[in-house]
């Protein structure tokens, strides 16, 4: 009798797990979609972006005309890569940068596509240069505006440090941008819209406190109140405090 | 032979006693309108339907995840994602998407009595039917203010859908702009305004609640038109309207804000009942039952399995029966009252203190009735907050908290209130801890709203029973100040702002009052009400005040040398910073109805 019962399960099992094998005959994700920012202002040089900054929106419009959009990351030298797409119809938009908006581009994906996109930054960091004075890292700029009409007020500059080349808003030593004691956070508030005395001052940050013995990584970023807020940035610099 | 009669008896019995009964019985566990419009009890039980899914943020709300359902963990609390509080959230993004409210189905429950009871208006008094058509409008305008605040323009549903009856074309409808969802809002509470009595029973509407409702909706429209055509993410939505409103609108809703407001005027007063004592009676306010401030309150019983666990989740588990507490309010806020706290002498040193609650002395009542200071006192025991000992303190406070403190060779922490150090307890009972948060993070603790009289014993989860003041004549009084602000009538809002600056027992405003005075007041009078997330959003400020923003903490010390105690101004232990995207000052429209719905694309900009 339970030889039988076991039989009869063991049957069972078989037949409720054969209907798993059935094999998915779509194609997997075998296409890829990468390409570089490329700064318009600079000649044809990568943008300046950072970890995590400007991101790629992807809308495959293959099955729906309102897709829910994917992202790529920018990688910090200002080219995206992702090899992991359907291929498919897509609408491509470079978005959450400091840039000019720029329309979205209609293309299909398959195998690996490539695609430049030509952005336009608001503002750049320009005469860029650094000094080490003790602990002190000072780093000097101007700024510029390629195009000024309708530029958004330019809120601020803030420097960022990291001990890795690998630095920007999103990947800094905050008691540096923002000290620990009771002082204000270290940046330049401009809070102003583009007018010839912006383009005309020199902008000096200061960094104290670095900590002896180290090498640091930094660079300058400036931001508008655009719809993201994200910053332009400078050169990274390497530092090293005695 | 015998069994075949049987057979055939029974066969017939069954024929003929199941012909006596008709087959089309309307079915007994389905109400039917008849049962619910024609009599008052039917009303009234429809009516506590719609009460019940009404979006109050009450002790409950939260901003993510279970939204409006009823959970213990109360410390969930909107000020925590924007620096009222310090809390579990890890930063604003863990709350600022909200959780996908999409109330239609209450709405059309609204619908559908605004639709049947004038067919059944024949079984009532005129008045009733007025009464209730109001309430009606009323809640309607509830729940497309919810919506609108947190999405924008979204559709706007007047009549009852129904389905399969419609085609899914028909169904599937367009948003409707932003600025005529609010203007809707505003038709709908000026219906309820007319229909409903000057008196209700407690917890329903009556024609001031809606008087009321509307003074706070026009004044957020007012505002959403006036700065955020100035400060605002560019997209689809934008472009065609179902986000934003234009700024010529913005005068035409403070206009109707202060109207609303000034309605109330003689109706509802502030609770001023122990003026002797500016402190108690700021405490009293939000406990005792019979304030004529309240103007719409929600009621909580254990009998009807509502209590809530706010005693439980506001202060540490030496003062109650069960639970933790995980939200702090902010020295920041605390600093909206009088600037910075007197915590330094004038060379920079920190001042001493004979012991912690000297610092209580002469700060606004409001402020002490708001907040638990360190050292002060619930259900017979201390808030002996302590963050650690100095064996001896030198030097300035503010090379304490530089890079290179000097003192912190003789500075000694714990995360555990065991640890002794020289015979004294290196923190106290109510933290400030180096392990986890269910002491205070920042020094202080939630007032408003605990119940002291409470016994300990009866501070457990789900057994606090205070209402909560959905709407209070205060916040009327708020509302209009900041509209008659914005609409340049500054003599107005002074005396106002000095009509809550009296009951607070802080002194009156002098000269000449910026819009930033009455923001400031808000906040301080509605803190912790769960209106700061709101407040900040609709100024269009959140995205400057939450900038890679972090909060800071007053960390009591006790050294140990001068047998004194001093004060820090750190930053909370956690450290964590808060940042607000511009793209929350809407939420994103929810995935399931999108997907539901095409038409209800473009989604808000840059989700």
């Amino acid at each position: 009798m339970q030889r039988i019962f076991k039989g009869l399960l063991i049957g069972l099992f078989l037949l409720s797990t054969y209907s798993c094998t059935k094999t998915d005959n779509q194609p997997g994700p075998n296409a890829g979609f990468q390409g570089r920012l490329l700064d318009v202002t600079n000649g044809k040089n990568n943008f300046s972006t950072e970890t995590g900054g400007v991101q790629i929106k992807l809308e495959e419009l293959s099955w729906s005309e309102t897709p829910t959009p994917q992202y790529i990351p920018s990688k910090p030298d200002g080219t995206f890569e992702d090899t992991k797409l359907f291929s498919g119809h897509y609408r491509v938009t470079p978005v959450n940068g400091a840039f000019w908006p720029v329309d979205p581009v209609e293309l299909d994906i398959n195998g690996l596509t490539t695609h430049d996109f030509e952005l336009t930054p608001y503002l750049k960091i320009t005469n860029f240069s650094h000094r080490l004075s003790g602990d002190t890292l000072i780093m000097e700029f101007k700024l510029a505006a390629p195009v000024t009409e309708g530029l958004p007020t330019i809120i601020d500059a803030q420097p960022f440090v990291n001990i890795t080349p690998y630095v920007g808003a999103g990947a800094t030593i905050s008691q540096y941008t923002n000290p620990p004691d009771q002082s204000k956070p270290n940046k330049i508030d401009i809070n102003s819209n583009w007018d010839d005395s912006i383009a005309q001052k020199t902008y000096v940050m200061k960094v104290p406190d670095l900590k002896h013995g180290r090498t640091f990584y930094a660079r300058v970023g400036v931001r508008v109140n655009d719809s993201y807020k994200q910053f332009n940035y400078s050169d990274v610099v390497e530092v090293q405090v005695p | 032979m015998k069994q075949l009669q049987y057979i055939i008896i029974t066969i017939l019995a069954g024929c003929m006693l199941a012909a006596c009964h008709k087959l089309d019985v309307a079915p007994l566990n389905v109400i039917r309108d008849k049962d619910v419009f024609n009599n008052e009890n039917g009303i009234t039980a429809y009516m506590a339907t719609i009460y019940k899914a009404l979006p109050i943020e009450d002790f409950y709300y939260r901003n993510e995840g279970s939204g409006f359902n009823r959970g213990w963990e109360q410390f969930y609390h909107p000020g925590a994602i924007c620096g009222e509080l310090v809390g579990p959230y890890g930063s604003t993004y863990d709350a600022a998407g909200g959780f996908g409210y999409w109330p239609y189905g209450d709405i059309r429950t609204v619908n559908y009595l605004l639709e049947n009871l004038p067919k059944n208006a024949v079984n009532f008094a005129k008045e009733k039917v007025d009464a209730w058509m109001g309430e009606a409008y009323f809640c309607r305008a509830y729940f497309y203010f919810a919506l609108v605040k947190r999405y924008g323009g979204v559709p706007i549903i007047k009549n009852v859908q129904n389905y399969p009856e419609q085609p899914i074309e028909e169904l599937q409808v367009h948003r409707d702009k932003e600025v005529d969802v609010w203007k809707f809002i505003a038709a709908d509470l000026d219906s309820a305004y007319l229909l409903m009595p000057e008196k209700s029973v407690r917890a329903r509407a009556n024609r001031y609640v809606a008087a009321a409702l509307k003074s706070r909706a026009m004044l957020y429209a007012g505002t959403i038109a006036k700065y955020g055509s100035a400060n605002y993410v560019a997209g689809d939505a934008r472009d065609q309207g179902y986000v934003g409103i234009p700024a010529s609108e913005a005068d035409g809703f403070f206009k109707q804000a202060w109207d609303a407001a000034k309605l109330l005027e003689g109706h509802y007063d502030l609770y001023k009942k122990k003026m002797d004592n500016k402190e108690q009676n700021y405490v009293d306010l939000f406990l005792d039952k019979d304030s004529p401030e309240n103007i719409l309150v929600r009621d909580y019983s254990l009998t009807s399995n509502t209590a809530h666990s706010w005693d439980a989740t506001m202060t540490c588990r030496y003062m109650t029966a069960d639970g933790l507490s995980r939200a702090y309010p902010t020295l920041e806020f605390v600093e909206r009252f009088a600037g910075a706290l007197p915590i330094v002498n004038p060379d920079g040193t920190p001042r001493r203190f004979n012991n912690t609650a000297e610092l209580m002395q002469g700060l606004e009542p409001r402020l002490l009735a708001t907040v638990y200071f360190p050292g002060a006192t619930l259900r017979g025991r201390q808030f002996d907050t302590q963050r650690g000992i100095y064996d001896q303190f030198s030097g300035t406070a503010a090379s304490e908290l530089g890079l290179n403190p000097p003192n912190a060779q003789y500075r000694h922490l714990s995360g555990t209130t065991d640890a002794l150090y020289q015979g004294k307890r290196i923190i106290g009972f109510t933290g400030v801890s180096t392990n986890g948060d269910d002491m205070t993070r920042t020094g202080f603790y939630v007032r408003k709203y605990v119940d002291y009289n409470r016994d300990q014993s009866q501070c457990g989860l789900y057994m606090s029973t205070q209402s909560w003041i959905d709407m209070r004549y205060a916040e009327v009084l708020l509302n209009r100040a900041e509209a008659a602000m914005e609409l340049g009538n500054t003599t107005d809002a002074v005396t106002v702002i000095n009509q809550l600056r009296d009951r607070a027992g802080a002194p009156p405003v002098t000269g000449a009052i910026t819009i930033d005075t009455v923001r400031n007041e808000r906040c301080k009078e509605l803190a912790f009400e769960k209106q700061y997330w709101w407040d900040l959003r609709r100024w269009r400020i959140a995205d400057k005040v939450l900038d890679n923003t972090r909060f800071h903490a007053l960390l009591p010390y006790y050294i140990l040398n001068e047998d004194k105690y001093i004060f820090l101004r750190e930053l909370e232990p956690f450290q964590r910073s808060y940042t607000f995207e511009k793209k929350y000052y809407y939420e994103p429209i929810p995935g399931g109805e999108l997907g539901k719905n095409p038409n209800l694309y473009p989604n808000n900009p840059n989700y």
